[in-house]
């Protein structure tokens, strides 16, 4: 009984990434044929199954050091920064004041060219960690910030009327109402920062660094090694959509209730 | 049991949004006595919420002073006095129906009149009373307008407050549950001995609440009227069909269309 009800459900998995799948497919062979058709030259667009099979070769060995390297540079930077924002937004929230002085300024932050600050922290730091993990920290730090501000503010008039009714201390309220009721919106912000925080990563390795997804894809752009190119976006973007995807999940796990995740 | 306090509403007014702004009450002079039920009647827009957030110390009044039982409004609300049903039922969708009712003994912690395990048994006594046994793990989204209310209800009950305060807690139900909310909420109110601030539009729900019915009029809000209500207690749901019911009833009808004439009259001149 169980068994089949599991079956089902993978099959309804299955179903519901089935179009998804079936349009990439798609691209992948109109990809091959185009690049068949017009003969152009491999070194400029190479096709479908060279990557591919650049993909088998060197695959591997690109995740297994490069991809986790920029992996642990954007995890670093994604936590960082969403800590931070989180922070800001609980100071925010009972400090109106700090808000009115400082929101300006998280938006000037934002308006920053990330790829020219890359560099400038490079010179700083070197060809290490730190100048990965910061940029990628940035890159995260508004959409999340912004994100839990509204949900901390997301709150009904009546359930803080029904709190100060039972005398509830500001902790109380925090935790038992502006809380639960903020976390729709953090993972909402948290989701779009997963994804922002490898393209951080990357950009930040471009600007110097000896290892890393951003580095490979630069070396090879030298050498107009657009096979590994495009090996290294499509792996980096592979693990964007993973990471997203575990983010996801730990929201499904966060939010029980009816109704509680937001629309994207 | 609590021991009831009563509430002295004293010349109070309240006026919103600065010089232009809406009075919303006017003049209000009301005496509640300990254990009493008074309910108040008037059109929409009349201050009826705006009274209550008033007496429990949600709202400061522009003017006037309320007493509840030789404290402030806020010092009443502080020694958490007041049951507040709002108009809206206000639960929380991440807890459940029994994490609702027991929201107040959570947050009131050490203050909380029934603490540790028995408190578990007191929420699910009061749900099964408004008729939600069975409902106890249902989220607050996967039932009804008229369920939420009920829940609300119980969880204003789960601390014996001295004093309700109830903003239209019946208007999503029908008839036949009202009927025996109506009926659960006096047998609550007599063990409890808890005076009651009721608010609703229907004045046959006013009167066979009440003790006395105080009539609201709006623009701005004042009292046009406080009946008092001769039904001895306990009583019936057949009283509302004795002569007397339906002459009072009619007579603070007529209180609430005479306005509205008047209403009317004023704007076609
Ligand atoms: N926070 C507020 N700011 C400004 N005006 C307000 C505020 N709250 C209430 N009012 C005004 O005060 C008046 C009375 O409002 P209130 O909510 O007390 O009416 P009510 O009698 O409860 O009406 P209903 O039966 O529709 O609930 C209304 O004119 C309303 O516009
Ligand atoms: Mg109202």
């Amino acid at each position: 009984m169980s068994i089949i009800r599991e079956r089902s459900r993978m099959v309804d998995v299955a179903l519901r990434f089935l179009p998804s799948l079936a349009v990439f497919v798609v691209g992948l062979v109109a990809w091959e044929v185009w690049v068949n058709v017009r003969d152009v030259p491999a070194y400029l667009y190479p096709s479908a199954s060279e990557v591919g099979s650049e993909l088998l070769d060197e695959g591997p060995s690109l995740a297994a050091d490069d991809l986790r390297w920029t992996m642990i540079e954007a995890i670093l930077g994604f936590l960082l920064g969403s800590f931070a924002a989180v922070l800001a937004a609980i100071v925010f929230v009972h400090a109106k004041f700090i808000e009115r002085v400082l929101f300006p300024w998280a938006i000037v932050l934002q308006t920053v060219p990330i790829v020219a600050v890359a560099p400038l922290l490079t010179i700083w730091f070197g060809f290490t960690l730190r100048p990965k993990v910061i940029i990628a920290a940035l890159i995260c730090f508004f959409p999340v910030l912004v994100n839990t501000t509204k949900g901390f503010r997301s709150i009904s008039s009546q359930a803080i009327e029904l709190m100060r009714i039972l005398s509830a201390t500001k902790w109380s309220i925090f935790w038992r109402l502006r809380v639960p009721s903020s976390l729709p919106y953090v993972f909402a912000g948290l989701k779009v920062a997963s994804t922002l925080s490898v393209i951080g990563a990357i950009v930040a390795e471009f600007t110097g660094a000896d290892r890393g997804i951003g580095f490979v894809i630069i070396q090879a752009s030298y050498r107009l090694d657009t096979r590994l190119m495009f090996a290294g976006i499509a792996l980096s973007s592979a693990a964007g959509v993973v990471f997203f995807n575990i983010i996801g999940a730990l929201e499904r796990l966060a939010l029980r209730w009816p109704d509680a995740r937001l629309e994207q | 049991m609590t021991t009831s306090s009563g509430i002295a509403i004293d010349g109070v007014g309240m006026q919103f949004g600065g010089r232009q702004g809406v009075t919303a009450l006017e003049g209000i002079d009301l005496n509640i006595s300990a254990g009493e039920f008074v309910a108040l009647v008037g059109p929409s827009g009349c201050g009826k919420s705006t009274l209550l957030r008033i007496v429990s110390g949600l709202l400061e009044p522009t003017s006037g002073c309320v007493d509840v039982g030789g404290k402030t409004p806020d010092e009443a609300r502080r020694d958490i006095d007041f049951g507040f049903v709002f108009q809206q039922p206000a639960l929380f969708p991440w807890l459940r129906v029994l994490g609702n009712v027991l929201l107040p003994d959570r947050v009131l912690g050490r203050r909380s009149p029934n603490r540790g395990p028995g408190s578990e048994h007191v929420a699910r006594e009061l749900l099964r009373d408004v008729g939600l046994e069975g409902f106890e793990d249902h989220y607050p989204g996967q039932v009804s307008g008229g369920m939420r209310q009920r829940v609300a209800l119980a969880r204003a009950l789960s601390y014996d407050p001295k004093i309700l305060l109830m903003d239209e807690p019946f208007g999503a139900l029908d008839e036949f549950t009202r009927d025996r909310l109506n009926l659960q909420l006096l047998d609550v109110c007599k063990k409890a001995g808890s005076t009651v601030l009721f608010v609703t539009h229907s004045i046959q729900e006013a009167i066979f609440l009440a003790d006395r019915v105080v009539m609201l009029s709006p623009r701005p809000g004042h009292v046009t009227r406080i009946a008092e209500v001769p039904f001895p207690r306990p009583r019936n749901l057949e009283v509302r069909y004795e002569p007397e019911f339906a002459a009072l009833a009619g007579e603070l009808r007529g209180l609430l269309v005479v306005e509205d004439e008047v209403e009317l009259a004023r704007k076609q001149l």
